[in-house]
């Protein structure tokens, strides 16, 4: 899997253009980090629909509400802390509305190293998926990327896009982008299941191959819609595998690992699950990678998660 | 010009309503909802065609006082008087904050304070964007400007010039708590939001002449979003609540409803 490396953060603004120009209705919200985020592109090509809200994420993202009450399609755009954490209640006030809110968060889990714990989003994922009917998807490639923007715009409700700032290989696979669906992007048997989030792509990618090297076969399986998860999917593999590793660039609570724990639970029987991501503890300033490596997302974990299966 | 004796009268109207479905879901908060039903009256009365498709909107920040909408909704034949006992109760329409979801005619879904300006904001910007030439009101409730977000949507409202938007404050003073600027001051309220470049109007929010020539007087405005900041009496036209905080939220008894409707009812032959 010797891919190009991406930022799928750099290509928000341009996607949003992209499908900007065959639809008037689509907004750009931003709060003073269109640079960052790249949305700087869409106030240039669309300076008439894009809203600049000033420093002030909670009135941005109502904001947004009042905007797809009108019929717009608004994409509330800022970093994760800022949309789940600044804009909780927010996002809860127009979800219980269900309106057409679009909301990015980017420089995700811990993709924002250097700037340190007040900037880590490790908690975006269990603070928007407790909110109903809010979607929930993570690109982990280009490709998706511009598939959960357009299945984005085509569903009518709230829906929030979780976008790596952190480089993740763009390996492009068989990809069946749907709310609801996850994707095996490659399946060797059934010694164990890696389930990653997309922006934690990288670490699921390498420990993938370091496993094959070391003659597991397993599986490694893309959950691009964390909310509403690809239950029947994911109960299958529970009875074929012999484990199930979950990768997440978040809290080790109510994010990914969580979520997929509360379907396995529901079953009598099922494959043991082991967590990697960051456990219950606030984190550092570091690159993102030196941070992830200390904070419990990194290849070891992955393997030694995976090998405790076979003691 | 419009008719005040008719306004003034269906404003008395939906006093009733409210004391009758707070009476009825022995729940709701019926003192703000009567120190905003003169001007609530008036603006669906002049200003919104509920039959139109592109039409003025009315955010109830203070979602708290949807007593006055669904009176007023009620009025229009919207609510429907069998619903009026449902208030509040299970398997209701009638949530007991405004939501969309069950009524289409409620225009945005409040209850958390601090949010409805900003709503109004987005909407604003969209009708402008489509070249829709209908208002936006931001009903908020004094205790209510206490709220950091408020603060965040008046500089946005005013940044983007939005002449569509008109924010009405409900000025009544008192807060669940007690005295509003006693809890947390407000004043000089009329100079703040002056300050932050909305054409500030303030008027009795019980006088419908000047509620009238206040909103007319927003209509006119072209270049910065309008404040009408209404002075106004809690619980007013109810003599046992008129100024008292303990009618922010309560529940009325047989008597206290003998008594309601007897006010109301002499307000009518005044």
């Amino acid at each position: 899997m010797e891919q190009e490396m991406v930022c799928l953060k750099d290509k928000i603004g341009e996607m949003l253009c992209e499908f900007a120009r065959e639809d008037n209705r689509i907004y750009a919200i931003d709060s003073n980090l269109a640079k960052s985020t790249t949305t700087l592109k869409f106030e240039k090509e669309f300076p008439e629909r894009f809203v600049e809200a000033g420093i002030a994420e909670a009135s941005a993202l109502s904001i947004a509400a009042g905007l797809a009450a009108e019929g717009q399609i608004p994409f509330y755009v800022n970093f994760a802390i800022f949309v789940a954490g600044t804009a909780w209640t927010q996002i809860r006030q127009a979800a219980y509305a269900n309106l057409n809110v679009k909301m990015i968060g980017t420089y995700s889990g811990m993709d924002n190293g250097k700037d340190g714990a007040s900037h880590h989003a490790n908690e975006d994922l269990a603070l928007i998926r407790s909110i109903p009917n809010v979607k929930v998807l993570v690109p982990s490639n280009v490709k998706e990327m511009r598939e959960a923007i357009k299945i984005a715009i085509e569903y009518n409700g709230p829906v929030y896009i979780r976008v790596t700032r952190d480089n993740v290989p763009n390996v492009e696979f068989d990809t069946n982008a749907q709310i609801g669906k996850a994707n095996i992007v490659e399946d060797l048997g059934n010694d164990f299941a890696l389930m990653y989030e997309g922006t934690s792509a990288s670490v699921a990618y390498k420990s993938f191959e370091i496993l094959k090297e070391k003659g597991y076969k397993g599986k490694i399986v893309n959950i691009f819609s964390v909310k509403p998860l690809d239950i029947e999917l994911i109960n299958r593999l529970s009875n074929e595998v012999k484990g199930i590793v979950t990768i997440e660039n978040h809290s080790i609570i109510g994010g990914l690992g969580g979520a997929i724990a509360e379907v396995l639970a529901q079953q009598p029987n099922h494959a043991p699950i082991a967590y990697v991501g960051v456990k219950d503890v606030f984190t550092e300033s570091g690159t993102a990678t030196e941070v992830k490596e200390k904070y419990g997302l990194n290849v070891e974990n992955v393997i030694k998660k995976v090998e405790e299966l076979f003691r | 010009m419009a008719d005040i004796e008719y306004l003034k009268k269906l404003a008395n109207d939906n006093r009733k309503r409210i004391v009758d479905l707070v009476y009825l879901a022995k729940s709701g908060h019926p003192g703000g909802s009567l120190s905003i039903i003169d001007m609530l009256t008036a603006i669906y009365e002049l200003d919104v065609d509920l039959n139109a498709e592109k039409r003025s909107k009315v955010v109830l920040s203070k979602g708290h006082t949807v007593p006055a909408l669904y009176a007023v909704l009620n009025s229009k034949g919207i609510v429907k008087d069998e619903e009026m006992s449902t208030f509040r109760k299970i398997n209701s329409r009638l949530q007991g904050h405004p939501y969309t979801g069950t009524i289409p005619e409620v225009d945005a879904t409040t209850g958390l304070l601090g949010q409805g300006l900003s709503i109004a904001v987005g909407m604003a910007i969209a009708k402008r964007n489509m070249g829709d030439n209908h208002h936006v009101y931001a009903i908020v409730g004094d205790g209510e400007m206490q709220e950091g977000q408020i603060w965040e949507s008046l500089l946005q409202a005013a940044h983007y010039k939005l002449n569509n938007l008109i924010l009405v404050i409900d000025y009544n003073k008192l807060s669940s708590y007690g005295n509003v600027n006693e809890s947390m001051n407000l004043e000089p309220l009329a100079d703040k939001v002056r300050a932050f470049n909305f054409h500030t109007i303030e008027i009795d929010g019980h006088n419908m002449e000047q509620i009238v020539n206040g909103l007319n007087e927003a209509y006119q405005v072209t270049d910065k979003p309008i404040a009408i900041i209404c002075n106004t009496v809690k619980g007013k036209g109810i003599s046992f609540m008129e100024n008292n905080p303990k009618w922010h939220t309560g529940v009325i008894t047989d008597e206290e409803y003998q008594i309601a409707m007897q006010d109301l009812g002499k307000a009518e032959v005044e």
